[in-house]
């Protein structure tokens, strides 16, 4: 059959951005379809008066310094990617604004992090060395996974990596409290959850400790110029690899022949490919891009099994005057009522009383960033799309307003830094902004919603065998095996760029 | 034993797969829906009635257009403006209008857009000779910034205006009226003598109507007795200016802003206490103070300017005194646009080669962008011949 294409990937967000700029580098001839008139998905900026704001990404995991990169840096020096890079100083200050008072700036480094832990919590030191010792093992095994997913099996890990195959896959706090750990160390061990947005009593402890031990060891990275940078630098790379990008460009309708995928539709006009690439959540590619009886039925009962993740509610402050004038020192603050996840998650899935929030300084971590004697600061909330199911057109702008008053207010009290007089520029996004922008169910940010059965370890592990639901199709981004996050689609697209180009070797031998 | 729990894990994903239901995925999600709501791609409209006001202005009253596909219209802020997007004579072009009615009429399916002929203009001439009850009109989702965000801006606006810029604020006093806003708003508004003043007696029943609305008539070419008469001056904003903090929203030809920016100046006001809209085109390029240098009186010169949609190349004139936005639009290309003032960013296209110039004070590029060859297509002007890669217009007209 004739084809236009080697690969056709469907969607720029992070994890296609990953997929074409692989299979491109892989030789082989590759289309990028993206139906916004920007790449990166998520992973992009906005700029309102004098400051461009980051819409998403708080830190970069799986990046690292120069003499011990992280997967992802390897990838982007692999791919040609010249971005600048800083490392966020700090890993983060949690404050509990609830009965259990509790207000604690964490560092970076195993060491310091470790110290601070220890001093703070008298009696906990026995029960952090054994946490650290178990996470840092978890931590190897997850990079492997989150590269190589398909170089694993339960029988390897078994045997080589023993705390692994015990711990692993057992929530996060059932093993802080095995350890004995006291309360409170548990507590301040807890601040990450929201960025896989899964309570911490289902949580997986490999992911939820391999997290930890990233941030803390390698450090949390955030571009120069904000997250447009990055996927900016992948376009570039893209097309300097021989690669296409259309943009403001939509795939209506998967292309098959003999129940396998075969290309896609755009406007009037079928392109062929070998293989296709969708960024998009398979519920999406299911319902609207594949008539029912071509979709599976595994297929359409795993997408029936599974659970959307969360959508966020974020507000971006362009300040003017700039953090230290405010006495802003901390890059994330994450702040609650109370640290039991549970709870907080709870709160997701209500408009009013959610009331755990991360406030972000991005001049801490990047200190030029915006002009001098400004500053930009943004707040990030976790919500259920489907809190938001019944508010009507009208409501929505006064809805925004009071929901990010209440965010800003909450920061103040928590903090005593004052902030209200100094907006310049305000911007909010809710779960409908990002279904607008990112076209996924709800408003989901996070993909999936990571059940125990379809957390990591599992999606991980089957992987290799799942791919391919229909021949020729491959998944990738934040519903990948890694769940959501940059450096998890970043991961995925890889494997599903690889996992495309094994095909075509195929097909030419 | 470490093994067995791994892989009892994966008997139990199957399991847990093997038990999802085979109903239909849902289709429509109620979130998906309220985007679709708020920001629909496109808006078919079409114009129930027309008002002339005098000979220079009318206002057209719109409404879905349900054979086209739109059934409600989106609800907006008062202050946002729509994108219309019009043939002419091969050239597909887009302009912005201020929605000069309130936010509330949406909710009843209306729009009006007021709109006043630029003389010499291309879109507006024709919008005069071709606008008619019955006439269909695209248009965008409402879009724009020049809103009020009780976060960020006072509780007392003061506005600028000048000519067909007023119809934002129209809007804004319209829903203080009915209490969609809660604020008070001055409106200063520049106007040549009072014969044409636009919606000069629609403004003044709304503040008969409410104190919270005020309007201060200021005109250039006359004197009126309960006028200001002159240019909107420091002296003239200090005579109304209300006690207490305020923020200064302008909106007008750009030479309105220009000067009433510096008149700004002796006020001190924090920044972000003055926002604008500019209403229409970039005027000259070669007025900007950093337009690279050229020899006085030179002719305006033409380059070749390249472009390519979706791998399809065609090269075409590009004057120097001209965005290559309307090169495009002259040369029949569908290139995408709406504010066309430099903001919104949906004419964004890479540059592949050649240099244009941008002027500095009005550029909203992503940082990146600037390093990774971006332009703004209608607020970037030719230096040389030049090659572009431009996204198609619009998703409603994929290869159609
Ligand atoms: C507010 C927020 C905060 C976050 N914070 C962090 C963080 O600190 N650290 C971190 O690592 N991660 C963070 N994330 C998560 C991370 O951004 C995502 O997990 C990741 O970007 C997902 O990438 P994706 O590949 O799934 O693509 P998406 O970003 O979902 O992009 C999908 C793309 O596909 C396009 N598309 C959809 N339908 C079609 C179609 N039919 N045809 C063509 N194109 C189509 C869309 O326009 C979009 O560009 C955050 C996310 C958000 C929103
Ligand atoms: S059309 Fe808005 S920036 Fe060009």
């Amino acid at each position: 059959m004739k084809t236009d294409y080697d690969v056709i990937v469907i969607g720029a967000g992070n994890g296609g951005l990953a997929a074409a700029v692989t299979a491109a580098k892989l030789n082989h001839k590759v289309l990028l379809v993206e139906r916004h008139n920007l790449p990166g998905g998520a992973a992009t900026s906005f700029t309102r008066g004098r400051f461009e704001f980051e819409p998403s990404l708080h830190e970069l995991a799986g990046y690292g310094p120069q003499d011990n990169p992280g997967n992802i840096r390897q990838f982007f020096d692999w791919a040609g990617i010249d971005v600048q890079f800083h490392a966020v100083p700090d890993a983060y200050r949690m404050i509990n604004t609830g009965k259990d008072k509790l207000d604690i700036r964490m560092p970076t480094g195993i060491q310091n992090f470790m110290t601070t832990l220890i001093q703070a919590v008298p009696g906990s030191q026995a029960s952090v060395q054994a946490f650290f010792k178990i996470a840092i093992e978890n931590a190897q095994v997850f990079a492997q996974l989150s590269a190589h997913p398909e170089a694993l099996d339960p029988a390897t890990l078994a045997t080589q990596h023993p705390l692994f195959a015990k711990y692993g896959h057992q929530p996060y706090q059932r093993v802080l409290q095995a350890l004995d750990m006291p309360a409170k160390a548990q507590e301040i061990l807890l601040a990450y959850w929201c960025y896989i947005g899964i309570p911490s009593d289902e949580f997986e402890f490999a992911y939820f400790a391999s997290m930890l031990v990233s941030y803390v060891t390698y450090s949390a990275y955030i571009p120069q110029n904000r997250s447009h940078e990055i996927s900016s630098a992948l376009v570039q790379a893209l097309q300097a690899n021989g690669g296409t990008a259309w943009f403001n460009t939509e795939v209506t309708q998967l292309l098959t022949a003999e129940g396998a995928v075969v290309g896609v539709q755009i406007g009037d006009r079928k392109l062929y490919a070998h293989e296709v690439i969708a960024d998009l959540l398979p519920d999406t590619v299911y319902s609207h891009l594949l008539p029912a009886e071509m979709v599976p039925t595994t297929e359409l009962k795993k997408a029936n099994a599974r659970e959307l993740g969360t959508s966020g509610f974020l507000v971006y402050l362009g300040l003017n005057r700039s953090a230290t004038e405010l006495g802003i020192h901390d890059y994330s603050t994450f702040i609650a009522r109370d640290w039991d996840t549970r709870h907080q998650f709870a709160g997701m899935h209500q408009l009013h009383g959610n009331d755990f929030m991360i406030m972000n300084c991005l001049n801490v971590a990047n200190p030029t960033c915006s002009p001098a004697g400004t500053s930009i600061l943004y707040a990030t909330q976790l919500f259920f799309g489907d809190s938001w199911d019944q508010v009507r057109p009208q409501d929505y702008p006064h809805l925004k307003t009071q929901l990010a008053r209440d965010v800003i207010t909450r920061y103040e009290q928590a903090t005593g830094v004052h902030i209200q007089d100094s907006i310049e520029e305000i911007e909010v996004a809710t779960p409908v902004t990002f279904a607008r922008y990112l076209r996924a169910p709800e408003g989901d940010i996070y993909g999936y919603y990571g059940q125990p059965w379809d957390q990591m370890v599992a999606r991980s592990l089957t992987a290799a065998q799942e791919d391919e639901p229909l021949p020729h199709l491959h998944f990738c981004g934040g519903a990948g095996h890694m769940l959501d996050g940059y450096s998890s689609a970043y991961a995925s697209g890889q494997f599903a760029a690889r996992q495309a180009s094994h095909n075509l070797q195929k097909e030419v031998l | 034993m470490a093994q067995d729990t791994l892989e009892q894990l994966l008997i139990d994903r199957q399991r847990h797969i093997a038990a999802g239901a085979t109903t239909p995925l849902p289709t429509q999600y109620p979130v998906n829906q309220l985007a679709a709501a708020l920001h629909p791609e496109t808006q078919y409209l079409k114009i129930t009635k027309v008002v002339t006001h005098d000979a220079t202005a009318r206002s057209f009253y719109l409404a879905p257009d349900p054979t086209k596909g739109t059934q409600h219209l989106a609800y907006f802020q008062a202050g946002q403006y729509l994108s219309v997007r019009i043939t002419i004579d091969g050239s597909v072009v887009t302009r912005p209008y201020a929605i000069r009615s309130a936010p509330q009429s949406a909710l009843n399916d209306e729009y009006i857009l007021t709109i006043k002929r630029v003389p010499q203009g291309f879109v507006t001439p024709y919008i005069f000779n071709h606008w008619r009850v019955g006439t269909t009109v695209t248009a965008s989702a409402p879009m724009g910034t020049l809103t009020i965000n009780p976060l960020r801006d006072q509780s007392h606006i003061v506005a600028i205006a000048g000519g067909s810029g007023i119809t934002p604020f129209y809007a804004m006093a319209s829903a203080i009226l009915d209490g969609t806003e809660d604020a008070d708003l001055t409106i200063l508004y520049g106007s040549r003598d009072h014969h044409h003043i636009l919606l000069g007696d629609e403004l003044n029943a709304i503040s008969t109507q409410t104190d919270r609305v005020h309007l201060v008539n200021v005109l250039s070419d006359e004197d009126y007795p309960g006028y200001e008469t002159g240019f909107i001056t420091a002296d003239v904003i200090r005579r109304h200016l209300p006690a207490g903090p305020v923020s200064v929203f302008i909106c007008g030809p750009d030479a309105l802003y220009q000067f009433a920016q510096k008149e700004l100046t002796a006020f001190n006001l924090p920044a972000g206490r003055i926002r604008h809209e500019l209403s229409g085109n970039y005027g000259d390029p070669r007025q900007a103070p950093d337009y690279p240098d050229s020899p006085a009186n030179a002719s305006v010169q033409t380059f070749r300017l390249t472009v390519s949609v979706r791998g399809q190349t065609q090269t075409i004139p590009a004057r120097a005194d001209e965005s290559v936005l309307t090169a495009m639009e002259r040369a029949g290309i569908h290139a995408p646009s709406a504010c066309r003032s430099g903001e919104c960013g949906v004419c964004r296209a890479r540059v592949v080669s050649g240099q244009l110039f941008v002027p500095n004070q009005d550029d909203h590029r992503r940082l990146a962008d600037k390093t990774y060859g971006y332009v703004h297509t209608c607020l970037a002007f030719p230096l040389s011949d030049c090659e572009l890669d431009v996204p198609v217009h619009a998703l409603a007209n994929q290869f159609g």
